[in-house]
Formats: structure tokens, sequence, C-alpha cells
């Protein structure tokens, strides 16, 4: 009889890994084609703060444009919210007035997808990291985990959503580039694979060295981003966050996550040895409840 | 009067399961407590202000922003309250694996605390969510996040309500008069013991876990990667503190359920945890020191934030820690109760810190919680304290077990 | 991790918790399983008439204590004292007599009872102290239990022992238990000799029949002197 019931635990057991493992088993193919992150350059010495990419970014999200007295204006710092994925500020620095795009940056690691637990943050093969409303429960554990604080809340919806850049991935499966890409006058924002982006980003300080502060926002930071950035002056000076780790962040909670196992078969172990050590002390204790 | 011998029914005394339960749900006692009068109403605010919350957003009803997701009732109803709950593991470890029989007539208390917390902290969590509905997603498989602490925190949850349900169930089977379901159940309960603390070890930990991607948000005081064991350790001695304070409180209220040897007993096992606390206590505050000088932050005590780092640890970890040391030494059961109710308000102090207080503790918009989280905080814990009621008046929980549950072998 | 494609820490956490699962639920029947109370082996290799170590029955999961008594605990917490196997082979057919009564409380290396051979008597002396709570009412039907199965049906008396594991520790047990007996052999022919020799007239050293080796039931053929010799040097 027992040896019937531990056939069927393994039994049990086996089909449970199949089940865990066979979509990744049948994944592996796709594993060998390494799709490469894609990513866009942002240089801010082009910019010239029209706005065009918030506009065409409100426009293919359905959320509401800019209002005509929300501009960038130095000494004002506008915030990405649940009514806007982007924005654009200025900043008064020591080269003069420039403008920074911002929005989500699409970390390699991205400490939004692993802090949530349902996969609804999810980074795709092809680097966007999207929120997948079906499987959102709202716990808001993802804005909890970004160092940038990219995911925004709907905080006045009963049915409330998280906002943020998504890099346009419906656009680009059907073969587009970003929309604010795609409208920016100065060709300000580039679209392209990491890879090749972080080799523009690096001819550019090359060939243009007076131009540029010798440094790509993003190459490392946070353990490398989707979203890099060049930038005239140091970064400091436009309220970028410098003082961000350059590993990732979900690394942060592996030393815990790493542990969880060995600490479910170690305790059950050891408690049952102790139990049974202290047992013999009162051989007739063992009875009472 | 003395309720001791209150006859629970017997196996299917002809009298239907149901009937009896209806009986059983009436309730007894006066309606015009003290107790009463101030919490119904307050109940009944919660009820408003969660239909509320359910129609227009928990942005009408909470003070939290962009920046600030988590605020009194992720940080002082689920993180605080769970760590209060962690006495039913320390207990039921002493009890069961330690063979330590001297706390066996607390374990029942204190497992229906843990298991009456978890559900109700877990239900406060529900009104956090912003689309509570999609809980069942990371439970049916839907979608399995698991390289998320948060995963791991709510099946834990899930798990631990369940072995705590089973450590507390010969309970419930003694009340019904069901014998065999007894006997099975009592069988179970190693099993569950060992499986509750496995799961108390790494969810009291997870909880601080979940606040180590946080790094640049939380202030430096606070953070380190040492959270997880930080709050792991805390959580023995803020529940046993609970325990102290609860068990106080209860065996004045319900004293008439309590047999005499039982009141003698209780002061000896105030006395004993007072030492456990002490210990523990005094592992805490080293080990507190120790990630003061790793994470170097000898710089940061002379700002404002330093001197409520200061405040914590020394008049909040150190003193009640001296306390619970002297009450031992000089069997003070009084100076006991004062040094839980000081470790108590210690550990509130640390969970908010980390994770409200510290948390974006430099933002341009201070947060704090509105009225109405406090007030619905407020609720979810005013019915808490009525189900327990119910249950300690109705079931062998305080009271001694009916004489056929104690002739049977386990 | 390069940075140009995908790659998750935590890719191996789902077969990680399965794994899990399955260790926690075989844990169960792997602990009750390795718990299971030892079954009662027995060595019998009979070769007639002469009794040497290897015909003795000397089961595991048993203490024999220096007095030629076992005890084994049961789960029910009560334990079962009888006489060991050597002893009855030296003795040959006894009958119990003067024994305490239930309910009495004993202390260790206090007299329970007495076996007795027509009018040779030898004290038996307890192994552990406790309430003693039931006799064996077989052997009052059939005493030959004592000798066919000492360990088994043949126990004596059942006492709920205060103190098991301090007075126990010291008691012989499983492997070295069989070096025990080895050695009581030995030794008990030693003091045949000698008392034999002092307490007959007949001088025919009883120890030399079949070639040195030890004769069956050795002391059913001594005088009673013999068996309080015995008492002093092997049942203290």
């Amino acid at each position: 009889m027992s040896i019937n019931r531990r056939n069927f635990f393994k039994v049990l057991g086996v089909t449970g890994v199949t089940l865990a493992t066979g979509k990744r088993l049948t994944a592996a193919p796709e594993a060998e084609s390494k799709t490469e992150f894609n990513a866009m350059l942002y240089d801010s010495t082009k910019c010239v703060g029209c706005q065009g990419c918030e506009f065409a970014c409100a426009e293919a999200h359905a959320l509401p444009a800019p209002s005509f007295e929300d501009t960038p204006i130095v000494g004002v710092e506008r915030k990405t919210d649940e009514t806007r994925r982007t924005v654009v500020n200025a900043f008064k620095t020591t080269k003069g007035d420039f403008y920074v795009k911002k929005q989500c940056m699409h970390c390699n690691d991205p400490a939004c997808a692993a802090a949530c637990l349902t996969k609804a943050m999810y980074k795709t093969e092809e680097g966007s990291v999207i929120w997948r409303g079906k499987k959102c429960m709202g716990c808001r554990y993802c804005m909890v985990s970004c160092p940038f604080d990219s995911p925004k809340f709907e905080y006045f919806s009963a049915n409330p959503k998280i906002e943020k850049c998504d890099m346009c991935y419906d656009r680009f499966k059907e073969g587009k580039i970003p929309a604010c890409a795609q409208d920016c006058p100065m060709e300000a924002i580039v679209f392209g694979t990491r890879r090749d982006l972080i080799k523009e980003a690096r001819k550019r300080i090359q060939e243009s060295p007076d131009q540029y502060y010798d440094h790509i926002y993003g190459e490392h930071e946070a353990g490398g981003t989707g979203w890099l950035y060049l930038s005239p002056v140091p970064f400091e000076e436009m309220n970028f966050k410098t003082t961000l780790q350059n590993s990732s962040y979900p690394a942060l909670t592996k030393g815990f996550l790493y542990a969880v196992p060995s600490v479910f078969v170690l305790w059950p172990a050891i408690l049952l040895g102790i139990h049974q050590a202290t047992k013999d002390n009162n051989p007739k204790e063992e009875e009472n409840e | 009067m003395n309720n001791t011998d209150y006859t629970l029914p017997r196996d299917n005394d002809g009298k239907s399961i149901w009937k009896f339960l209806v009986s059983e749900l009436k309730p007894r006692g006066k309606w015009l407590t003290p107790f009463n009068i101030i919490s119904i109403p307050i109940m009944l605010l919660g009820l408003v202000l969660i239909v509320i919350r359910f129609w227009k957003g928990i942005g009408s009803i909470t003070n939290l922003t962009q920046e600030v997701p988590w605020g009194l009732w992720i940080g002082f109803d689920v993180v605080t309250g769970v760590a209060f709950a962690g006495g039913a593991y320390v207990i039921t470890f002493m009890v069961y694996i330690l063979n330590v029989k001297k706390y066996h007539t607390i374990v029942r208390v204190t497992v229906l605390n843990g298991f009456l917390a978890y559900v109700f902290y877990a239900g406060a969590l529900l009104l956090d969510l912003g689309r509570p509905w999609n809980v069942i997603n990371p439970i049916i498989g839907n979608s399995f996040g698991t390289s998320s602490v948060l995963f791991l925190v709510a099946w834990h949850f899930l798990l631990y309500m369940v072995a705590e349900l089973i450590e507390f169930s010969p309970a419930i089977a003694e009340w019904l008069g069901a014998k065999r379901a007894r006997k099975i159940l009592s069988g179970m309960t190693l099993a569950a013991v060992i499986f509750g603390i496995t799961l108390s070890t790494l969810h009291q930990s997870g909880l601080g876990a979940l606040f180590l991607m946080a790094k640049d948000k939380i202030h430096p005081l606070w953070y380190s990667e040492f959270i997880p064991i930080m709050f792991f350790v805390s959580s023995i001695f803020a529940g046993l503190s609970m325990v102290i304070f609860e068990g106080s409180i209860s065996n004045r209220v319900f004293s008439d359920q309590i047999t005499e040897k039982n009141h003698k007993a209780h002061d000896s096992i105030l006395h004993g945890l007072s030492k456990i606390c002490a210990v523990t206590m005094f592992a805490y505050f080293f080990l507190n020191m120790l990630v003061f000088v790793h994470e170097k932050r000898w710089g940061l005590l002379n700002t404002p934030m330093g001197y409520w780092y200061l405040t914590e640890m020394i008049g909040f970890v150190f003193l009640p820690m001296c306390l619970f040391f002297y009450s031992y030494r000089k069997v003070n059961i009084l100076s006991v109760r004062i040094a839980a109710v000081i470790t108590m308000v210690g550990v509130i102090m640390n969970r908010l810190n980390l994770t409200v207080i510290g948390f974006k503790w430099d933002a341009a918009q201070h947060y704090y919680p509105s009225w109405m989280e406090i007030a619905v905080t407020l609720a979810v814990i005013f019915t808490e304290i009525w189900i327990f009621r119910w249950v300690i008046t109705r079931l062998p929980v305080l009271r001694e077990s009916p004489s056929w549950a104690k002739n049977n072998e386990n | 991790m390069d940075g140009f494609t995908y790659y998750s820490l935590f890719e191996t956490k789902g077969i990680e918790y399965l794994i899990i699962i399955a260790f926690l639920i075989l844990i169960i029947p792997f602990w009750l399983f390795i718990n299971k109370p030892v079954k009662i082996t027995s060595h019998i290799k009979k070769t007639i008439g002469i009794l040497s170590a290897t015909v003795l029955r000397v089961p595991g999961g048993v203490f024999y204590s220096k007095n030629h008594t076992w005890t084994h605990l049961e789960k029910s917490g009560n334990a079962k004292v009888g006489l060991d196997d050597l002893l009855m082979h030296l003795t040959g057919e006894v009958n119990l007599k003067n024994m305490k009564a239930p309910g009495t409380t004993v202390m260790k290396g206090e007299i329970l009872a007495e076996v007795d051979q027509n009018g040779k008597t030898l004290s038996i002396v307890s192994p552990i102290s406790g309430e003693l709570i039931g006799t064996n009412r077989l052997l009052t039907e059939e005493p030959g239990l004592l000798n066919e199965d000492p360990y088994g049906k043949g126990w004596i008396f059942k006492i709920k022992p205060t103190q098991w594991v301090a007075e126990t520790s010291s008691y012989h047990f499983a492997d070295e238990a069989s070096e025990w007996f080895k050695g009581e052999i030995s030794r008990f022919k030693d003091f045949l000799a000698v008392s034999a020799r002092k307490n007959s007239a007949d001088t025919t050293p009883v120890y030399m029949q079949d070639g040195g080796e030890l004769a069956d039931n050795a002391l059913a053929s001594m005088p009673g002197e013999v068996w309080n010799d015995f008492q002093e040097s092997f049942l203290k």
C-alpha cells in the first residue's frame, strides 16, 4: 500500500515538473533565435521642448493631450502621472537651457517585473516592459520597487490602471516604431537595438566631445536600461538620479529568494530532530495534545 | 460564577448541527458595554468608508500618492500586525518542538489570535488592492510571479492560515462534539506546527525583504540588506509581547472561564516569557549595532532622523530589554506587562519607520495617513476583537477541554 | 547578463517550489517509516544440548541490565520487564513466586519477585523505577513461557517508568549486548568451577563436559548453595 502511495506522489511530482517546464521546453527554439533588446536613444542637445512626443504619446494611447499652458518651464518639474506617460522638462544648466524627456526607463532587469507577483509587469523578449492589465491586482508593489518611480496608479478609479511608457509595444507588433520617435521633428529620439544605440551614442560623444558630457545615462544605471540619454552637461544638473546603483535592483532580493528553498528543506528536518530529541525526556507526555 | 464546566454537546446528540450553530450565533451578554459603545460606531463608519473606497477608488479615502504607494494599511495593518502575530509560531515551537509543557495552557489562545490576525490582515490587504478580484491570479496559476518576494509572502500567508486552522481545529472539534475528527486533527498538529514555523520564518523575514529593492527610497538608517533577519528576530519578541499584553487583558475579561490552577500558572508563564524577550532583544540590539557599523551610518546620527533612530533603539529596544531583564530577576509581573507595552510601541515604530516614515522621507510631500485610513484600520481591529470574543466565549480555548477529549490518547 | 538579450535571475524558482512541495509531502512517510518500532529479531542456532553465545537469543531494541533482566519501552509509555534468555538457559524451568502486586511503586534495585526450582530460589531485582501496573497472567498457567519466549509472551512485569532515560543509559543494548553475553557465559564457566568445587563433595568438574563446553540448564543440577552464590555474583 505504501509503495503505491509513494509511486503516486512520484508521478504527481514528475507531472508537475513537466507541466512547469513543458512550456519552457517547447519555447527552447525561441531562446536560440535570441531577440535583441529594443532601446531608445534620447539626445538632449537636439531637443527643443516642442512636446511633439507628448502629443504623439497621448494620441497613441488614448490619453489627454497636454493643455496649452502646460509647457516645460525652467524651475517647474513636471512629472508623469496616470494621465501622461511622458513629460518634457526644462533645466537651466551651466551651458544654457536644455530639455529632458522623462518616461519609464525599460530596465534590462526591471525591478517592477521582478516585483510583480502576477507577472502583469512583464519584460518582453524584445525589451519593452509592458503592463498587462488582465493580470494586475493593483497591489502597487511595482511602484514601491521602481527606482525611477515610473509606474503611476489611477487612485481615483474603481478599476484602476497602471500607466507608464510601454515603448509602444502594440505599434511595434504592427511593424511601426514608437510614436514619440516617429513624431520628433528634431530626431532627438532614435529607436533601435540597444547594442546599436550604445554604439551610436559613443560615436556621437567621440565625434563631438565638446557638445556632450562623456557618459551615456542608462548604459549601466540599474544594471542597464532601455532608454539611453546623452546630455551636454553632467546629469545631476538636469535632475537625473545619479546615485543609483550600477547593478540590477532585483539582484538585491536574490540573497533572500535564493535562501528560501534551503529554509524550506532544512527547517522541517531540524525541527523534527529537536522534537525527537526532547521527546524522550517525557515518554508519556507525547500523548497529550 | 464558574463557567469551567459549560457542557458541550456530545456526538450528534440527536440535535442537528445547523440548529446548534444558529443557537451559537445568538449574542450573549450585555449590548451596551464600554467596548461595544466605542467599537460599534467605528465599525459602521469603517463599513461606509469601505463602500466609498470601492466606488471611488483608493485615493478617495487615503492620502497615498504616486511616490508613496503604500501607507498605513500596508505599513501598520499588514506589516506590523503580522509581526505581532508572531507569538503563535514561537509558542508552538516551545510547546511542540522543545516540549516545554509550561506554556501549554496558552497555546490555543495564541494560535487563535495568530489565525485571526492573519485572516484580518490579509482581509485588510484586500482593501488596499486596486483590483482585489484579480487576487485569484497568483493563486490559481494564471500567472506565478515567482521572482517576486510578494508572491512568496502572499502564498505563505495563505498556507499559514491553513496551518493555523489545523492547529486550532481540535478546539473546534471539541466544541462540535466531533470525537473522531478531533483525534485525526490532533494527529496532524505536529506537522502543522513544523510547517507553520517554517512558513513564519520565511514570511516574517519576507515582509522585510519586500523593501529590499527600494534601496534608494528608504532612509539609510533603516535600510540594509539585513532587513529580513531583523524582521524575523524582532517578530519573536513582538509576538511574545502581544501574547503578554493580550493575555493579561483576556485573563481579566474572561476570568470566569479560567480555572484556579491556570490563573496561577499565568503569572509563571509571563515570567518565563519575559526572559525569552530579554534575551531575544539583547541579541536584536547587538544585531542592530552590527548592521549600523557595517552600513557605516555614523554620519547620519547627528540629524533629526538620527535622533529618531536613537529614540527607537535606546528608548524602545534597549530600555524594555532592561525592563524585561529586571522583571525576570525580581519576578515583577506588573513590570513585565509595562515592558511588553513599550516593546510593542517600539515594534510599531520600527515597522512604520521602514515602511512609511522612512520611505521617501525626503519627498516634497510627506505622507501621513488620513483620518479615514485610521478609521478603517480601527474598524478592522475591532471586528477582529469581536470575532475573538465570540470564539472565546463559546469554544474551549481558555477553559478546559471537555473530559472526553482529555482522556483520549492524543 | 550581457544587457542585450533576455535573461532572468529567477528562472528556476518555479521548479524549485515544486521540488519543495514534493519534499514536504515525502518527508511525512519518510519520518513515520524511519520511526517504526524496531522488530524483534532472533538469532536461533540450536546446537543440541550445548549452551554457547550463538544459541542465545539477543533481540535488538531491548535494554539488558547487569542482573540479567531485560526491559523494553513500549509505544504506550509503559515498560515491560522480564528475564533474559541466558538466565533461563542456565536455570531451566522455574516458577515465579512472591511477585510484587500491581499498584506498588518500585525503585531500581528493589526485589520484584523470586524464581524457584524445587526450593532453590533466586531474587529478581527491578531494572527500573516506576509504578508496577501489571503482571503477565499467562505465566501462572504456562510457566514454560519464561524459557520458550522470554522476550515476547514470557514478559513478567509491566512498569510505568519514572526515570527511563537516566536509568537505562548504562544498560547493554544491541550488538554490545551480544558481546556482553559472551563475556557472561565465560564468566559463568569460571564461576561454576569455583562454586561447584566449593559446594559439592563430588569433585567431578562440571564444566569439563563435552570438551570444555557448557551443558544447557547447568544450574539445574547444582545445589542450593551454588544458587545462592550465583545470586551474589550475577543477580546483584
